[in-house]
């Protein structure tokens, strides 16, 4: 029988590894309820992020404070990008097929990530963690959770919380609910639909951008890790349900668990469960756990 | 009455001919060009006829390549077995996969071709003992061509350009098996499937059984795609099904164009050489193959092979 | 007179031009080698001390006349594209050797495509036995870096003398990772008996997340832990496993093979390396025991312009050098020559001289081993005292 307070790390570590990906999913996740679209570029928005940050901090040093000035520097500068992209290049591609819309997202891919390497080169880069925040560790149920883990842990409900207020409460998040169900409507009715959905790809990269800052001082920056999240992200939408918002949250909170403990109970095959956990969630139902069922 | 000149056997005749050139980095990469051919074609059965997007047709590919790999390399078995056994083992997992996915539409079909298709990554990629794992398979063994060094005008080659005319011969084959199928009352009810899938199923047709059909097909044919990849490769290795060679043989076939039959191969062909050109004068080869891929989609949304048609019919108008 | 001595001269010129021609065709050198992401951090300077060498000798007239030229491309550390890579720098640039790859994937794959092409192939950092096991060796392919055995069985020595009996392991799920964790593991129980392997972790090469399994080893209580996670992996390795106290709870009886210990690693880490763990590393600029190498270190500062220069660029220039000493003793070009010239043969390496041995075309190749400090001189962590631990009784 594993020891308590063994399972309470390792369902810790679950928990930060599920909160990074809820911040990442939920960029995706909003794209997709309002624009339905996957969006293959979103994790190369999130790997930008990163970049960024870590420019950032090269500039403006570790000081008190610095770390989050560069993370939301970043976060601002991608969905800055992200807004860019959408009203030059995507708007135009409202009408067009299906496939068109992915196809120019993988593009994007291509050209952004390729820039990536362009203005910082091949090497790994290395971010430290915010000094208030570093070297610093809660010892609970005899398990060791470092203070950063600990702030991404409360940080991604927050968010959450504040995402899902803002969508139940506001004018605007009446309306984004209101272009997820039905653009047309809501255009006749008045409202300045293009405008919206340039917001709402401004809104999603800022999430993008903001979990690759976030996640720089305890992974690697580096080419690939953007095509690594972006199939991360694809099986906790999937999981949660396209388009849900809670849904992404709680579909993220089990792929962590499950990454967490798969390697307990079959070590060869963690990666193999989580894709058998996709597969089996869109035989079942594939609307995910809290998406609405297809019509 | 025009006839219309034998591009297809003019074709052969040159890629047949790629040998006598005597350079090996040409047949390299006419032999490159044949096997993404061959994939793209039988992706498009899905995307272009059927109108369903897969983002994980490379399961298939890797599958057919694993297959013929292991039973050449482990059990000896000989080419002339390995080869169609890529085929019906990776039209076998299509059947299995193909069934789950047909039911689902759009979005949802895509991720799960995607699921299947990094399921089967991850077992190529960890189960070390059969598949070599993250080693892969280098050293597959070439199928035994010393008759073909019997043969008049054939002496002089090495066994590399001996495999490639084999690849020739196959591929010429399956493309020719395929563009049978295209053609055939099966191909167009897929197209009919393509355009409206209600329509279809309010006139009776059971249109998840022509879908299957239509996914067991692609998946057997990547499948032999990947069998000869395989071995031209000089080894198997499990990125063959990770998620972006999909998308590469995806882009393929929509540069090629999705809409004429030798659209992907096209495809195949220009991307390969576009690569070659481009790389020897910068590492920036994705930075110009997104560009180019924007440019396309905003352009020529039926690519190369689109424009071309709509190029040669306004020219035929004009004269 | 005139009239004689023009076609004479004309008929010498003609003779002349053919061979001048001859000796400008440089002999061409391909090299695939890991140039982006985490394995970068080796891969880069290794193909910077190649070229260095390559200008060395070019300045000194290049080998049997003729220049030398590296044509270097990156293999992203996947064997499939390494493999794609050798076999275009064979069949387009028209390669007459191969030097190169990085990964123990690496290099059994282009391995082979060197044995079908009948390209002369020298291994400068693989290390993964596999490469020149007796049913894989073929006359083609050398080693100049340690191999699997030998790095195994030098790190079970230092871990025999520590007093723990608990000890764990964790490693990549590919050759290397199994093959010298399988090493270690078995010198060690021979040298020390009652030593238990508590438990064992196999990340997949590439993993980002080791969270999960940090905490797995960390429940088996080990009291040591033997690392084989290298390059840019172990730094992200290294960060998140301090931020757990692995490193605390160890007491730093911790040993990362896989060159752990490098200027590369400690110096990009900076303050966030754990130092007190024991590691190695190929090279040391610091090692300076013989002039050769305080030459070799001065001149590698210079050309790559770094006051601490990389302890990786040794064995591209190590590679090289191998190569071109045969080129000279077999006075060829040949594949054939070549390998047979390669036999036996004893180079001065910046770390003293070396043999590739006759048997398994392996090199005598050591590393340097010891425990990391914080040295004033230096704004990052050294190996003191640092020892070179030669393989040769390592060598079955």
């Amino acid at each position: 029988m594993p020891d308590p307070s063994f399972i309470f790390a390792q369902s810790v570590s679950g928990l930060t590894a599920a909160m990074f990906l809820f911040l990442i999913a939920s960029g995706l996740s909003l794209i997709f309820g309002v624009l339905r679209v996957l969006n293959f570029a979103h994790g190369t928005f999130y790997m930008l992020g990163a970049y960024t940050a870590f420019q950032l901090a090269q500039w403006i040093g570790n000081g008190t404070g610095r770390f989050w000035l560069a993370a939301l520097g970043a976060a601002a500068a991608v969905a800055i990008l992200g807004g860019l992209v959408e009203r030059f290049l995507f708007r135009h591609l409202y009408g067009a097929e299906e496939l068109y819309q992915l196809l120019f997202t993988y593009a994007l891919v291509l050209v952004l990530s390729d820039a990536a390497k362009m203005i910082w080169g091949t090497q790994q880069k290395s971010v430290s963690a915010p000094p208030e925040l570093a070297g610093k560790a809660l010892s609970l149920f005899g398990a060791i959770i470092p203070y950063y883990n600990l702030f991404i842990i409360l940080l991604g409900p927050t968010i959450a919380l504040t995402f899902w207020l803002t969508l139940q409460r506001t004018r605007v998040g009446r309306f984004i609910r209101a272009a997820a169900l039905d653009r047309e409507t809501l255009g006749a009715l008045g409202v300045n639909v293009d405008a919206l959905y340039t917001w709402v790809f401004v809104l999603a990269s800022f999430l993008g951008g903001l979990g690759g800052a976030l996640i720089s001082p305890m992974r690697a920056t580096t080419p690939g890790m953007d095509t690594e999240i972006i199939v991360e992200a694809f099986v906790v939408v999937v999981i949660g349900g396209l388009g849900s918002f809670w849904g992404t949250f709680f579909g993220a909170l089990i792929y962590g668990q499950v990454l967490s403990f798969g390697i307990l109970f079959f070590p060869r095959f963690s990666i193999f469960a989580v894709f058998a956990l996709m597969a089996a969630v869109l035989m079942v139902r594939p609307w995910g756990l809290l998406g609405r069922p297809l019509k | 009455m025009t006839r219309r000149p034998p591009w297809e056997a003019l074709l052969l005749a040159a890629a047949l001919a790629v040998p006598a050139l005597g350079s090996r980095f040409y047949t390299f990469l006419a032999n490159d060009v044949l096997i993404w051919a061959l994939f793209a074609t039988s992706l498009n059965l899905l995307v272009g006829y059927t109108g369903l997007v897969s983002f994980g047709h490379a399961a298939y590919f890797g599958i057919g390549a694993y297959t013929t790999g292991i039973l050449m390399k482990k059990l000896g078995v000989p080419f002339l077995l390995a080869f169609p056994a890529a085929g019906v083992l990776a039209g076998a997992a299509a059947l299995l996969f193909g069934f789950f996915c047909v039911r689902l539409t759009r979005i949802y079909f895509a991720m799960l071709t995607l699921a299947f298709a990094q399921i089967v990554w991850a077992i190529c990629f960890k189960w070390n003992e059969v598949t070599g794992g993250e080693q892969g398979m280098p050293e597959i063994p070439y199928p035994s061509l010393d008759w073909m060094g019997r043969l008049p005008l054939l002496g002089e080659l090495r066994t590399s350009d001996h495999f490639y005319l084999v690849s020739v011969v196959l591929v010429a084959a399956c493309l020719g098996l395929l563009r049978r199928v295209v053609g055939s009352p099966f191909g167009r009810m897929l197209t009919t499937i393509r355009e409206n899938a209600e329509r279809a199923e309010f006139i009776g047709v059971n249109v998840r059984r022509y879908e299957l059909a239509a996914f067991v097909l692609a998946g057997a044919f990547a499948g032999l795609a990947g069998g000869l990849f395989g071995i031209f490769n000089r080894g198997v290795f499990p990125d063959f099904a990770y998620w972006t060679k999909s998308s590469e043989v995806l882009i393929m076939t929509l540069l090629g164009g999705m809409g004429v039959f030798y659209g992907p191969a096209l495809g195949a062909l220009v991307l390969i050489l576009l690569n070659q050109q481009i790389v020897s004068y910068t590492e920036y080869w994705p930075f110009v193959l997104g560009t180019i891929l924007i440019v396309l989609l905003f352009v020529f949304p039926g690519g190369l092979a689109g424009a071309a048609s709509t190029a040669v019919r306004r020219l035929r108008r004009a004269t | 007179m005139h009239r004689r001595t023009v076609p004479i001269l004309a008929v010498a010129l003609a003779l002349l031009i053919p061979l001048g021609a001859e000796a400008q065709k440089p002999i061409k050198v391909g090299m695939p080698m890991p140039l982006s992401g985490p394995p970068a951090l080796f891969g880069d300077p290794a193909s910077k001390g190649a070229q260095m060498f390559v200008e060395e000798i070019n300045a000194k007239g290049g080998v049997l006349g003729r220049k030398l030229e590296l044509i270097v491309r990156d293999s992203k550390a996947d064997a499939n594209e390494a493999v794609r890579q050798a076999r275009e720098l064979i069949l387009k640039d028209n390669v007459d050797f191969l030097v190169g790859t990085l990964t123990s994937a690496e290099g059994p794959a282009v391995s082979v495509v060197a044995k079908e092409n009948k390209i002369v192939f020298i291994a400068p950092i693989p290390k993964t036995d596999q490469l020149t096991a007796p049913d894989k060796l073929h006359p083609y392919v050398f080693r100049v870096a340690a191999n699997t055995t030998m790095e195994g069985r030098s790190a079970a020595e230092i871990v025999a003398k520590w007093p723990v009996t608990r000890v764990a392991t964790i490693s990549f799920d590919y050759a290397y990772g199994q093959d010298v964790t399988k090493s270690f593991v078995e010198h060690l129980k021979k040298l020390k008996p009652g030593v238990e392997i508590v438990d064992q972790q196999w990340p997949k090469l590439g993993e980002q997340d080791y969270n999960p399994f940090i905490n797995a080893q960390m429940a088996k209580k080990p009291e040591a832990i033997f690392s084989s996670i290298w390059g840019g992996f172990f730094v992200t390795y290294s960060k998140q496993a301090k931020a757990l106290g692995v490193f605390d709870a160890v007491k730093y009886n911790f040993i990362g093979v896989g060159e752990a210990a490098t200027p590369e690693t400690t110096k990009s880490m900076g303050k966030d390396y754990p130092v007190g763990i024991w590691g190695n590393s190929y090279d040391a600029f610091y090692w300076g025991e013989t002039q050769a190498h305080k030459d070799y270190t001065a001149r590698l500062s210079k050309y790559l312009k770094d006051e601490y220069p990389s302890s990786w660029a040794i064995q591209g220039y190590t590679g090289m050098q191998f190569l071109v000493e045969a080129i000279k003793k077999a006075n060829s070009t040949d594949s054939d020559k070549v390998s047979k010239a390669l036999l036996g043969l004893t180079v001065e390496t910046p770390i003293g001289p070396q043999t590739i041995r006759e048997k398994d075309h392996q090199a005598n190749r050591g590393q340097l081993y010891g425990k990391t400090v914080m040295d004033p001189k230096y704004p990052f962590a050294i190996m003191k005292p640092v020892l070179y631990v030669d393989p040769t009784k390592f060598m079955d």
